[in-house]
């Protein structure tokens, strides 16, 4: 059966036939047709994301998406309750009432790169690093980047969203209450993670599992993974009793809880 | 910053928290013998040397040491802080473990002079240990949750019932409390139980229920009500009993405490329903017996703090072996059943995952086995209880030697995990 998340590319491998269904649900996913785009975004984008993407409901997606391959969900039950909590922290972050300085605002459209057939991240990711600490990267899209607000939150930028007719108009800066409200990092060794470091991230979701199997699933996980890799970990409470063993194996960690029910851990391997 | 240190200390002091519970089991196994040798003795009034002893073997042996150890395991990653001590959890160990033992043996021959009195002390001591080791933990931390306010709350108990226990004590050699020391036993005894042990009990659950049944989306504020009503009739209990023609206001501080237990049973009801994992394992169906005794104990000490329950026969025993064998050893042994094979199996085999085969944690003990036990418990409970209320001594005898088998074959059981 399909879950929220199941990445994108992996919905298309498996079950060409819902590429129809997602068509169907927006019609931004019509670039997943270019199969340059579909590699570029689809291995990023999960269920989940794509529905924030295409802004329609998560659970109304997967139904569908579930209903074309003859399969009837049963687990989605606990995926919902998370869901509406998640999107919640997502718009906490979104809804604040930042004044947009328009002298310091570098502006970055993103949609001749993406009909060019090519993946904008690193430039993003590089565009952003060139910021001086009080300007503002506004990034114009034709869908929403969902994805983009957990790898930038994460460096310590928000976002507010602005959108006129089809365009999106993103503006990312610096927030130091990020570390201060929820959305921030409650742990320790947070100090020398830059996600931009790493080319690739895996993700696992471990919520739902019975102990020891999240620690098991992490584990075996990392013991896989290269240094160009981040694992994030998508976790229902704080694994503090991991941490000694991702510190036994070399990795470090750190941990943003979203809720008091969903926690997300980056882990990296130490450098050096 | 403060990462390396930190992180590695929140691995769980495995060797000390074991120790713990291989002391409190061995305990469980000689007071279930005991009890099946003198099960004559047990039914009648409770104020008897082997019956003090008994209770004393439950109440500190068996359900504060696992309590003590449970702690040190628990603590740092309830409260995501570093144990403040494991040289003083240690040495809280051995001063604990020979004062019970001449507490017990202080008991059983009615030794009232120096042997129970420096026993007494001795506990006292290691009572006073705990307590400097736990707030020098809650010291540290930076994120209070529910669990932590029942914490502290029943750390100040466990003082209370400690110092009070020495003064019942020095009584017991020389007589000093004028008025009715029974009165004042009693007092201990509420404390202990409700204060102490039940206080550790509601505040653990609520974090350790969750985690095995993977409950999620339910509301916490019972577990909030039961905290203040338990509390609160605690207290009145506390100051009441100083007083003269107190009876309705420690009947109030009674149905103050009912209701907080009620609140407790439902907030537990709320994290069972909202499980995720259907199938109840040994250690879940352990501790849903529990909740049962709990709920029906409940019922008992309102009815017997308002009406006269001297025409039911042993009804105070029954209260008393309710409590401390169909509540909280069943509750113990449940939990026991979850957290051993995890503990073993994170020291043993969790820094493997990945790099060689290791076990899965239902590979660690026969299920199959700790279900017989269950069943053996639990029909060992029913019948004694029937026992008591019918009289019959030939019963209670046959219930306490289902009692000491199951508690051989536990013993057994969680042997073999910790040798894996």
């Amino acid at each position: 059966m399909i879950t929220k998340d199941l990445k994108i590319s992996k919905l298309l491998a498996q079950y060409p036939q819902t590429i129809n269904v997602l068509i169907n649900v927006s019609s931004h996913f019509k670039k997943l047709k270019n199969p340059i785009l579909r590699k570029a975004l689809a291995g990023r984008v999960n269920i989940e994301q794509a529905a924030g993407i295409a802004n329609v409901d998560v659970n109304n997606l997967l139904s569908k998406l579930n209903n074309s391959i003859n399969n009837i969900p049963d687990e989605t039950n606990f995926v919902n309750k998370i869901d509406v909590k998640t999107d919640a922290g997502d718009d906490k972050m979104q809804r604040n009432s930042f004044e947009i300085d328009q002298n310091k605002v570098v502006q970055f459209d993103v949609r001749p790169i993406i009909s060019g057939g090519n993946d904008p991240l690193k430039l993003i990711l590089a565009k952003i690093k060139e910021l001086n600490n009080d300007e503002i990267l506004l990034l114009i899209n034709s869908f929403e980047p969902i994805p983009l607000y957990t790898v930038l939150g994460r460096q310590g930028y928000a976002h507010k969203v602005e959108k006129e007719d089809d365009v999106f108009k993103i503006y990312f800066y610096k927030d130091s209450t990020l570390n201060a409200a929820e959305g921030k990092p409650v742990t320790h060794n947070n100090d020398d993670i830059n996600i931009a470091d790493f080319e690739n991230i895996t993700e696992i979701d471990v919520r739902g599992l019975e102990p020891p199997e999240p620690m098991i699933k992490v584990l075996e996980t990392i013991s896989n993974l290269d240094n160009n890799t981040a694992l994030l970990v998508h976790h229902h409470r704080e694994p503090m009793m991991l941490y000694p063993k991702l510190e036994e194996r070399g990795f470090q960690h750190f941990c943003t809880k979203i809720n008091d029910e969903y926690f997300k851990i980056v882990i990296v391997k130490k450098k050096g | 910053m403060q990462s390396n240190s930190i992180v590695s200390a929140y691995a769980p002091p495995f060797k000390i928290v074991t120790k713990y519970f291989v002391a409190a089991i061995i305990d469980f196994v000689i007071l279930n013998f005991l009890l099946m040798i003198n099960y004559k003795d047990i039914a009648g009034f409770y104020f008897q040397p082997r019956t003090l002893a008994i209770t004393h073997m439950l109440t500190l042996g068996w359900i504060s040491m696992t309590i003590f150890g449970a702690m040190f395991q628990l603590v740092p990653v309830v409260l995501e802080v570093k144990l403040f001590s494991e040289k003083l959890a240690e040495a809280q160990f051995w001063i604990f473990t020979i004062g019970v033992i001449g507490l017990v043996t202080g008991f059983w021959n009615f030794d009232t002079g120096m042997h129970l009195n420096g026993s007494a002390i001795l506990i006292n001591i290691s009572v006073f240990i705990f307590a400097v080791n736990m707030i020098g933990t809650f010291l540290n931390v930076k994120k209070w949750n529910i669990t932590g306010w029942y914490l502290i709350a029943a750390l100040i108990y466990l003082i209370i019932t400690a110092i009070a226990g020495l003064l019942l004590s020095y009584n017991l050699w020389h007589p000093y409390i004028k008025t009715d020391p029974f009165k004042y036993l009693k007092l201990h005894a509420y404390v202990a139980v409700i204060g102490w042990v039940t206080l550790i009990v509601m505040g653990v659950s609520y974090k350790l229920i969750p985690m095995f049944t993977l409950s999620h989306g339910y509301s916490m504020k019972s577990s909030k009500w039961a905290f203040w009503f338990v509390n609160t009739g605690l207290i009145g209990i506390n100051l009441f009993f100083h007083f003269k023609n107190n009876a309705g206001y420690i009947i109030i501080s009674i149905l103050f405490i009912v209701v907080g237990i009620v609140f407790y049973l439902y907030q537990i009801y709320l994290i069972y329903k909202n499980r995720l994992r259907k199938k109840s394992d040994v250690g879940i169906k352990y501790s849903m017996f529990s909740f049962y005794v709990l709920a029906s104990v409940t019922i008992m000490g309102l009815a017997g703090s308002i009406f006269n329950t001297n025409t039911i026969p042993n009804f105070h025993i029954l209260f008393g072996y309710l409590v401390f064998v169909g509540y909280l050893s069943m509750l113990i042994v449940g939990q026991m059943y979850k957290i051993v094979p995890f503990l073993a199996w994170y020291h043993k085999f969790s820094s493997k995952v990945g790099v060689e085969p290791v076990p899965m944690l239902k590979d660690m003990f026969n299920e199959k086995q700790a279900l017989a036990n269950y069943y053996l418990m639990t029909a060992s409970v029913i019948i004694a209880t029937f026992s008591f209320l019918f009289e019959s001594s030939f019963m209670l005898l046959f219930a306490f030697s289902l009692m000491f088998l199951g508690s051989l074959i536990f013993a057994y059981n969680i042997a073999a995990i910790l040798r894996k």
